[in-house]
């Protein structure tokens, strides 16, 4: 399994990028380039991720990288791994990544089909909660309650009214061979499913909790500690689904309360304790939902 | 007519200094119009914004070429932007800068108004946001606007956007700002070039096939590139390694998002490249023996 220490020295994602400091999509692309290695064909849809890092004439990629649409990404990625089979470079990764916008709301539809199809890709969604590139707009993928610019905070209704989109399920309902969710608050985790999506066959799904400071209004430093609550809280959980079945990599300990979470950042400052306690809610039927699969795959494999 | 020219970064508030110095103009019976660059510009790197004041109505709608007055939030920029392309020299020039007039070199002599605005803006706010504070310097350089409408001109807009308190609290930073600035004359011997663009033709450019690293007119361009443009003077702050406390977790070389921090002397000990740290101080937060502390830079 492969350790923080065995990363490479040489950037596939270089230096330069424009990205705000503090980027949590920047630091999560950078270390994925490193275990996907050379031999990598890399898609971008319309998202932070491609303004800051391959503005013409620049590139901060060192494999090559493919722009077409918004909504196709899995599309497109699939269309690029069938075309490298027909070159005999069967061994190239090819690697998608999508914001949680162009994954949750525009990008589904591409998304639900490759999956289906069973394209043999890697699709990432860096999840940092809404439309960043734009400008801070609600996505399918931000939470409840947040503020963002077309969810604004008046005296009748405080930022989004309704809750996450569990993409993450979406694609279990898919029965994919790979799917997991990261944080990068948990390095040796998030290194060993980058790994385990670089060597399994078929669709291979990753969700990773990418903090970002400017959209958020959090301080920069804050990035991997807000990363932490988020798993620790139980707002993010850590998954994996393999073989048709459920694990969950990390159980919080409650090291962090929700409190704690939502006060760092500047687009939850607006919440009332009613407000709290849905959150709190919604976290608890998540979590009954998890478990509840847990204890029917023992039955399951107990009774065989 | 005054046409002013904001050179800013992303997140320092160039936009809004922009619109409240149209807002100051106005009180001071000046048509004024106030508009951004735009830009896929993140939250750091250089941008530009616009104010354009005349005691006529404005017909003008295009960007400001020929600026009567710059506004130069970052020292820093005068060695990345050609600062004063087209810049009027009957005008003047306003830099936050911890130089004198004397040491600013700007590519042609031209009255120059300093202040260390970022030091202002940290003892008044709290926060590295020179926005509101550059605008009392702009004051006392120009003479365009009083410095009691400029204070209004901020209530206005920044009292509007950031609540009333925060208006008033920007309002003195200017004020304070204002009675620091020193004006003088800039020195005139640096070369100002733009960056060429990077315009090829079809034969550079084969259709159907992915872009290769080459080196052009306009610098490097295609894979990898991006580590021409040196984002380590976007930092406000920055990390100070302490060598004796570093138990080499890596934690922080996993954790830069530039990959500012470097494995040297086959992996036994860390460098930081302050060529592109951007000083967003995850290393220093994230370290378990405190190893990394972060300081004005």
């Amino acid at each position: 399994m492969i350790n923080i220490k065995d990363l490479p020295d040489e950037e596939l994602f270089t230096a330069g990028h424009t990205a705000c400091p503090g980027c949590g999509v920047a630091l999560v692309v950078r270390n994925l380039m490193k275990v996907l290695g050379k031999d990598t064909v890399v898609y971008l849809p319309a998202n932070c991720l491609l303004v800051f890092s391959a503005t013409y004439p620049l590139d901060a990629f060192k494999v090559p990288y493919l722009h077409l649409l918004f909504e196709n990404s899995a599309v497109a990625a699939g269309a690029i791994r069938r075309a490298l089979k027909r070159l005999g470079k069967e061994h190239v990764n090819v690697v998608a990544l999508a914001g949680d916008g162009g994954t949750a709301d525009i990008g589904m539809q591409a998304l639900s089909g490759a999956a289906e199809r069973n394209e043999d890709i890697i699709y990432v969604m860096v999840d940092n909660e809404a439309y960043m590139n734009t400008g801070i707009q609600r996505s399918g993928s931000t939470p409840f309650g947040a503020w963002t610019t077309t969810t604004p905070v008046g005296k009748k209704i405080m930022g989004k009214t309704e809750h996450k989109k569990d993409v993450m399920k979406i694609m279990m309902a898919h029965d994919v061979p790979y799917a997991a969710t990261a944080s990068p608050a948990f390095p040796a985790d998030m290194l060993k499913k980058f790994e385990k999506a670089k060597n399994k066959e078929g669709f291979r799904f990753l969700q990773i909790y990418t903090t970002c400071p400017t959209g958020w209004r959090a301080p920069s430093e804050k990035t991997i500690t807000l990363a932490k609550m988020a798993v620790e809280t139980g707002i993010f959980p850590l998954l994996e689904y393999e073989n048709g079945l459920l694990t969950v990599n990390y159980r919080p300990k409650g090291k962090y309360t929700l409190e704690e979470y939502l006060k760092i950042q500047g687009r939850f400052r607006h919440f009332t304790p009613e407000m709290v306690e849905e959150v709190k809610r919604w976290i608890d039927m998540r979590w009954k939902w998890i478990r509840t699969i847990e204890e029917g795959q023992k039955v399951v494999s107990g009774g065989e | 007519m005054y046409e002013v020219r904001f050179h800013g970064r992303g997140g320092q508030g160039a936009v809004m200094a922009a619109q409240a110095l149209a807002s100051a103009a106005f009180k001071e019976g000046y048509y004024a119009v106030a508009f951004p660059y735009f830009g896929a510009e993140r939250r750091g790197a250089p941008v530009l914004a616009f104010t354009r004041m005349d005691k006529q109505k404005i017909r003008r709608k295009n960007q400001v070429y020929n600026p009567s007055f710059v506004v130069i939030l970052d020292d820093r920029l005068i060695d990345l932007v050609n600062v004063s392309e087209g810049l009027n020299p009957s005008g003047a020039a306003v830099v936050n800068t911890r130089k004198s007039p004397e040491e600013i070199d700007l590519g042609m002599e031209i009255k120059v108004g300093v202040v260390d605005a970022t030091s202002v803006a940290l003892e008044v706010l709290g926060v590295p946001i020179t926005n509101s504070a550059i605008l009392g310097a702009f004051a006392k350089t120009t003479g365009v606007v009083s410095i009691e409408a400029v204070e209004e001109g901020i209530r206005d807009i920044f009292g509007g956007r950031i609540g009333k308190e925060a208006g008033e609290k920007n309002a003195k930073a200017a004020r304070v700002a204002y009675d620091r600035t020193v004006v003088g004359t800039s020195r005139g011997e640096k070369k100002m070039v733009s960056k060429k663009q990077w315009l090829p033709t079809v034969q550079e450019l084969p259709l159907g096939l992915a872009t290769r690293s080459m080196e052009t007119d306009a610098g490097l361009v295609g894979p990898g590139s991006f580590v021409e443009n040196k984002t380590g003077s976007w930092r406000t702050f920055k990390p100070v390694f302490n060598r004796d406390k570093c138990v080499m977790c890596l934690l922080c070389w996993f954790y830069c998002p530039e990959g500012a921090i470097k494995r040297v002397d086959g992996g036994k000990t860390l460098e930081f490249d302050f060529d592109y740290c951007k000083g967003c101080g995850i290393c220093a937060e994230e370290c378990p023996t405190k190893a990394i502390e972060m300081v004005r830079d």
